[in-house]
């Protein structure tokens, strides 16, 4: 039983360099910027209450009451901002201006900390306050976000160690940080992996099929997908395969290659071939933040009495 | 690591949820008899996460603030275990001269357009019809943003039925079906902007 424990200690606790870290921040603050960027047509449109664009933003917030008052939502800052007698207008672009300052400086690693609870604690109110607008794309970044928030900031490569010269936490406690998001990762493909084993249509490619040509997903014109349809079966059985048995064979070292490889394809090809550019970009980056490191040979973990002792840096 | 083993549990318990439901409520490769397991299953996993209690309860406020502000409140069965079908709004725009205009929804960009489309399954799965019907109403409020001189639309809402690859090749093309329909006077809201 104390093996066990042991084993368990030594897998959770192995130190392990910040890269990954690095990975994760440098990221999200792009994916972030892109988001704010992408939105900024259309911005007042998804948040407004005064203009009434596509939905009125009292309607979501008055859901998100019913599921619960404590959720985090633009209009407690459009409520603040009215207090100071700032415009509705005037408080919806202030949040992105911040949204895509603290995106860079979470990009840059300045300030590490303060920029990334705040861009975590933005993110969540735009797209809870949009949430009738929101999908996938959405709860990944909420979930990158959360977790490089509560992460051993800084990383080495920031600018907050670099330049401020604030030294890297533990790498002890980036070895477990990572072990986390590892087991998210894990948790999130298996039940995406069996949810979609369950149907029918994964097993003939008509899921594949049906998901390719969908608006507005139908990037690639039906003609030209209808020419590969002999495959479709194929890849409709390797999304499912690859998802379901992802937290098996993502461990070991003989097929973690494989598998790395085959998600993040996947990924490449639902932003190319569905037009998901971002919800692409934000799997990416939370595989490679989770796996990356070790495959690229840049973060190869230690076991815990074997540590090198220039990867256990004092605490900041 | 109390935190962490806390945080997974309430990961895992979401995900079950949701892929027993999923389960209840789709066609799955599951013989039907196990319906009813599923239906069970998914109120046993649900009572932890506080969806038993009343809403106004502050257990299962605080439980749901927590799963929403760190992103796990849903799970991840995105297209499973079927893709579900495109839904489409087409807002038929009636003029005092008697011309009549057809318009979809506009958006600024590409990245608001896939939003756009969540917002229509959205729409398509509320069963609650004040509410659908409010929310059509704002999107053709929306559209006679841009076409004040309009007096009444009909919106009309349906499902986007796509051909299998064998129909496909057999020269079949998708085909729209109409779920509902409302009609909507903007007298009131010609009046304001006046």
């Amino acid at each position: 039983m104390s093996s066990l424990t042991n084993r368990l200690r030594e897998f959770l606790f192995a130190p392990q360099s910040s890269v990954w870290l690095t990975i994760l921040r440098t990221g999200l603050g792009l994916q972030v910027f892109c988001y704010g960027i992408s939105l900024r047509a259309d911005w007042i449109e998804v948040l407004s209450r005064e203009n009434q664009g596509l939905i009125r933003r009292d309607l979501t917030e008055a859901m998100l009451s019913a599921e619960s008052p404590f959720i985090p939502r633009v209009g407690w800052l459009v409520d603040a901002g009215a207090y100071f007698g700032l415009s509705e207008r005037a408080v919806l672009w202030s949040v992105w201006l911040l949204l895509i300052i603290a995106a860079l400086l979470v990009a840059v690693g300045l300030f590490c900390r303060t920029s990334s609870v705040v861009l975590w604690l933005l993110y969540v109110c735009t797209a809870k306050s949009a949430e009738l607008l929101s999908y996938g794309v959405d709860n990944f970044t909420v979930i990158g976000l959360f977790y490089l928030a509560i992460a051993p900031l800084p990383d080495s490569a920031s600018l907050d160690a670099r330049w401020r010269g604030i030294h890297p936490r533990s790498s002890v406690l980036h070895g477990l940080h990572q072990r986390v998001l590892q087991f998210h990762m894990c948790i999130i493909y298996f039940f995406g992996g069996i949810s979609k084993c369950a149907g029918r249509g994964w097993w003939n490619g008509v899921s594949l099929w049906r998901a390719l040509t969908r608006a507005p997903f139908d990037v690639v014109p039906p003609e030209v997908l209808i020419r590969m349809a002999f495959v479709l079966p194929v890849f409709g059985i390797l999304v499912c395969v690859m998802e379901a048995t992802y937290p098996i064979f993502i461990w070991p070292r003989k097929t973690r290659f494989v598998w790395f490889v085959g998600v993040v394809g996947m990924h490449v090809a639902i932003g190319l071939m569905m037009g998901m550019y971002l919800f692409a970009s934000v799997m990416i980056i939370l595989n490679v933040a989770a796996f990356g490191p070790e495959l690229m040979g840049l973060g190869e973990r230690k076991t815990a009495s074997h540590a090198d002792p220039d990867l256990a840096l004092p605490a900041e | 690591m109390a935190f962490f083993a806390l945080q997974f549990l309430l990961i895992l318990l979401v995900c079950f949820r949701d892929i027993f439901s999923t389960f209840a409520d789709s066609r799955t490769i599951f013989p039907t008899s196990l319906h009813r397991f599923w239906i069970q299953a998914t109120a046993v996993v649900a009572a932890p996460l506080g969806r038993t209690l009343s809403e106004t309860t502050p257990a299962r406020q605080i439980i749901s603030a927590y799963l929403n502000t760190t992103g796990i409140e849903a799970g991840y069965s995105y297209f499973a275990p079927n893709v579900p079908a495109s839904y489409k709004i087409v807002f038929e725009l009636h003029y005092p001269d008697g011309r009549t205009e057809f318009e979809l929804p506009q958006v600024g960009g590409r990245a608001t357009g896939l939003r756009l489309a969540t917002l229509l399954d959205v729409i398509a799965e509320t069963e609650y019809e004040p509410l659908r019907a409010m929310m059509v109403k704002m999107l053709a409020y929306a559209v006679w943003q841009e076409h004040s001189e309009a007096v009444k639309a009909r919106a009309v809402f349906g499902y986007v039925d796509l051909p299998t690859p064998a129909e496909f090749k057999q020269g079949k093309k998708e085909s729209y079906h109409t779920l509902f329909a409302y009609d909507i006077d903007f007298a009131l809201a010609q009046i304001q902007k006046r």
